[in-house]
């Protein structure tokens, strides 16, 4: 599993992740806000953030 | 037991507890071991006793925990049974208390007292400004609960608690209902409790909108049209409610208008049916303006959708003073239960009456 979160709920994405007790959940930074780019914008970020996604199920 | 903090005094003890983000942002009353259990034994129950798990933090609310909260908010130990009922509510799954915490949308648990305890334990206001200052019992339980979902259950604004703008009622959101001034039988009769109970029910929702109706007598339409201002107000395209078609939302009659309907035949069951019926929306407008959202009916693009699942849904109480005004309280409904109301009975059997206490 990665969970992707937003640069403004990075935070609370590792809040949560503690006080669940999965801490080391793996995570992708995407930039904030991410609704409403575009689908232009969104596959841009997309290819950004692509091997940070692949990288993470494989240190899993 | 708690890790406790030490002061030199208690301005000093102050400034330690905003600083470790324990406050509302307002002055507290410090939470002396002396306070705190004498709120302990106002509940009559142990200080271990857990009435809850509470979110996001998933921290375990104690009896000696919501205590300190409550000496923190200036309650007097003979507000701790609503107080112990609010936390007991806003703990069960149905409430989706994590995710209202995290969310964006502005939401914040209100409480609704119902039954003896509204005096009893209080008094709790329902009448002019019971919702604004001024009156003790509202202003601090309410305040107490925000403290136990810092505190206890970890909501900090832009770590946790995501509310983009927040809204008052994030400090304190607490009412009775005006059971005297109500032409219906109490609320929390329509949710299945005795005449004969006290109970509290929360409802995570929007700050108040008003709405407008000055009402005529001699209109026979005078009851509709109150019900159609009523339910333009309660939802509109804007809502959470009517992008979500989803949730919950309360209606809170001014006794003037709740007489309205009531003379012209109306219960409170009638009123939410009525009022179910004229929150069907366009589903052309939630397709123009819903955004992602709007895709939902994308493939049935005609006619109209309820906004609210079923009319139970829509909460109505009546409290406030006598005038043109209700108000009416949105919610935000994306979680897992759709951010329901939920009542727990006053348990004050074993309340004790501790002597000379004015206070905290």
């Amino acid at each position: 599993m990665v969970t992707l979160i937003t640069e403004d709920f990075w935070d609370q994405g590792s809040f949560v992740a503690t006080s669940l007790g999965m801490p080391d959940i793996p995570r992708v930074r995407l930039p904030h806000p991410i609704a409403g780019l575009g689908e232009e914008k969104i596959g841009l970020i997309a290819e950004e953030v692509i091997e940070d996604i692949l990288d993470s199920f494989e240190n899993v | 037991m708690f890790d406790f903090l030490t002061a030199e005094n208690e301005e000093s003890a102050l400034e330690q507890l905003h600083d470790l983000g324990c406050t509302d942002g307002l002055p507290v009353i410090i939470p002396t071991v002396e306070r705190v259990t004498k709120s302990i034994l106002a509940t009559g129950l142990d200080g271990d006793m857990v009435l809850g798990v509470l979110g996001p933090l998933m921290g375990v609310a104690t009896v000696e925990k919501v205590a300190a909260a409550a000496v923190m908010a200036g309650c007097k130990p003979d507000y701790m049974p609503l107080l112990v009922a609010a936390v007991k509510a806003v703990a069960q799954p149905e409430f989706d208390l994590s995710e209202l915490q995290a969310t964006t949308h502005c939401t914040a648990p209100l409480i609704i007292v119902n039954g003896a305890a509204r005096n009893t334990c209080g008094p709790v206001a329902s009448g002019y400004g019971a919702l604004g200052p001024g009156h003790r019992a509202n202003a601090s339980i309410g305040r107490a609960l925000r403290l136990c979902l810092i505190n206890i259950g970890g909501g900090r604004p832009g770590i946790s608690d995501m509310a983009l703008h927040g809204h008052p009622g994030k400090f304190t959101y607490c009412l009775a209902e005006a059971e005297e001034e109500s032409p219906f039988p109490p609320m929390h009769t329509s949710l299945g409790f005795d005449e004969s109970d006290s109970v509290v029910t929360v409802l995570g929702c929007e700050a108040p909108h008003s709405c407008l109706y000055s009402d005529n007598a001699d209109d026979p339409e005078d009851a509709e049209k109150l019900l159609h201002i009523l339910s333009v107000g309660l939802t509109n395209i804007a809502t959470n409610n009517a992008i979500f078609a989803s949730g919950m939302a309360l209606v809170c009659l001014g006794p003037k208008h709740a007489n309205v309907l009531a003379r012209s035949g109306h219960t409170r069951e009638s009123i939410q049916k009525r009022l179910w019926e004229l929150t069907h929306l366009s589903k052309a407008d939630h397709i123009r303006f819903g955004g992602e959202f709007g895709k939902h009916f994308i493939d049935d693009p005609d006619g109209e959708y309820p906004a609210f699942k079923a009319q139970e849904h829509i909460l109505v109480m009546v409290a406030g003073g006598v005038g043109l005004y209700s108000m009416v309280m949105p919610n935000w409904g994306g979680a897992g239960h759709q951010n329901s109301a939920v009542s727990m009975k006053v348990e004050a059997d074993f309340f004790c009456e501790i002597p000379g206490l004015g206070g905290a």
